[in-house]
């Protein structure tokens, strides 16, 4: 059986965990989905009772009805290194590829059906709710007045992207930032914005989860320092997780249906942990790499058990 | 008119540190000049950021 993993070749985060099942004899493919077609072929025939299908590299071939797992690391658009890349071809390639994937008996990291709904963040912090965490008070408007009464009600707050995603036309980030309640909110009519209570923290968390182990790590933080990714500062240490974190964790990662999840918090002075995103894809590597927790091996380990019966 | 939340993006760093590794698509990882795994080298992995927090943000929207 054989493990599928779906990324862009630069990504090293993948190698740590490639290189863990390799170690461990475990067959896998690797591949990016933007190669398909091209350096990807697939085919799949349904007759009988079943369908019967494969998927080959320039290197590899593996039949559907022998992967185990799939991996959704960081895969690359479906058809957008074609030699005639277009939306249709995207489109056609990828119903083709994962329709056919998400066919099998494989166990998945994570399923795609559950991925997309995880993305949502105005759904997170739903989920976070009921799941018992804190979550910040958080407002999502196009109301110029909605936002303005926010801001007068929090005083202390933060805007951020809804998406998770930064403007790409020119290259821009765009950090979680704090902003003034006296900010001119006119221009909230112009798009949708998340604005969120500021939680002046003294450390931030990151608790990676796979598959129900918790691996949770802090980095000391200056309270008015606002996204700790956008700054150079302290090194993340192993920290130990609450049992009402805990708690809260199972219950998130079972209503989304995810078996991978990275969830940041803010911790505040009197020890809250304040719920601020779960990503589903959230990177691992520079957990592991300053704090020797050892999540890529158990990733791999949960792609190296046994299919869905 | 510029929605709220543009008003606060800067224009990304692109990061200066060149990546002193190449895909081996027969290992399937990526490798050093000398052909150890690109990952048996923590200075090569904190030097590039690939493993970073924000190392997907160019491409993705889960950092």
């Amino acid at each position: 059986m054989t493990v599928l993993v779906l990324t862009c070749e630069e990504d090293l985060t993948a190698d740590m965990v490639v290189a863990t099942l390799n170690d461990r004899g475990v067959p896998l493919v690797r591949l990016d989905p933007a190669d398909l077609p091209g350096r990807i072929d697939l085919s799949a025939d349904y007759g009988g009772n079943g369908f019967h299908g494969y998927l080959k590299t320039d290197e590899r071939m593996v039949s559907l009805g022998s992967l185990r797992s799939v991996w959704v690391r960081r895969p690359g658009t479906p058809g957008t290194r074609a030699a005639e890349p277009s939306a249709w071809l995207t489109l056609e390639s990828e119903q083709a590829l994962y329709g056919m994937l998400t066919a099998t008996q494989a166990r998945w990291m994570n399923h795609p059906a559950a991925a997309g709904q995880a993305r949502y963040k105005p759904w997170q912090l739903h989920i976070a709710q009921q799941s018992g965490f804190t979550v910040p008070a958080t407002l999502i408007t196009s109301f110029p007045s909605v936002a303005r009464q926010f801001a007068a009600t929090h005083q202390d707050l933060v805007v951020k992207s809804v998406s998770g995603r930064h403007p790409g036309d020119p290259p821009m980030v765009l950090p979680t930032t704090r902003i003034s309640p006296d900010a001119d909110f006119s221009a909230v009519a112009a798009g949708p914005t998340l604005f969120q209570q500021h939680i002046r923290k003294q450390a931030d968390i990151r608790l990676t989860c796979v598959d129900g182990q918790l691996f949770a790590a802090r980095k000391e933080a200056d309270p008015d320092e606002v996204d700790s990714r956008f700054t150079e500062n302290a090194a993340w240490k192993p920290a130990d997780v609450p049992d009402l974190i805990r708690r809260s964790v199972t219950a998130y990662m079972t209503t989304a249906q995810l078996a991978y999840g990275a969830f940041d918090f803010a911790e505040d002075r009197n020890g809250t942990w304040w719920f601020l995103e779960c990503n589903q894809g959230g990177q691992f590597g520079f957990i592991q790499l300053d704090t020797d927790q050892p999540i890529a091996q158990a990733i791999a380990t949960w792609l190296a058990a046994d299919p869905l019966t | 008119m510029r929605p709220f939340a543009l008003s606060y993006a800067r224009p990304a760093v692109k990061s200066a540190a060149a990546t002193p590794y190449t895909y081996d698509a027969t290992r399937q990882l990526n490798v050093l000049p000398d052909g150890r795994p690109a990952t048996s080298s923590r200075a090569v992995l904190l030097a590039t950021g690939t493993t970073a927090s924000t190392a997907g943000s160019k491409t993705h929207f889960d950092d």
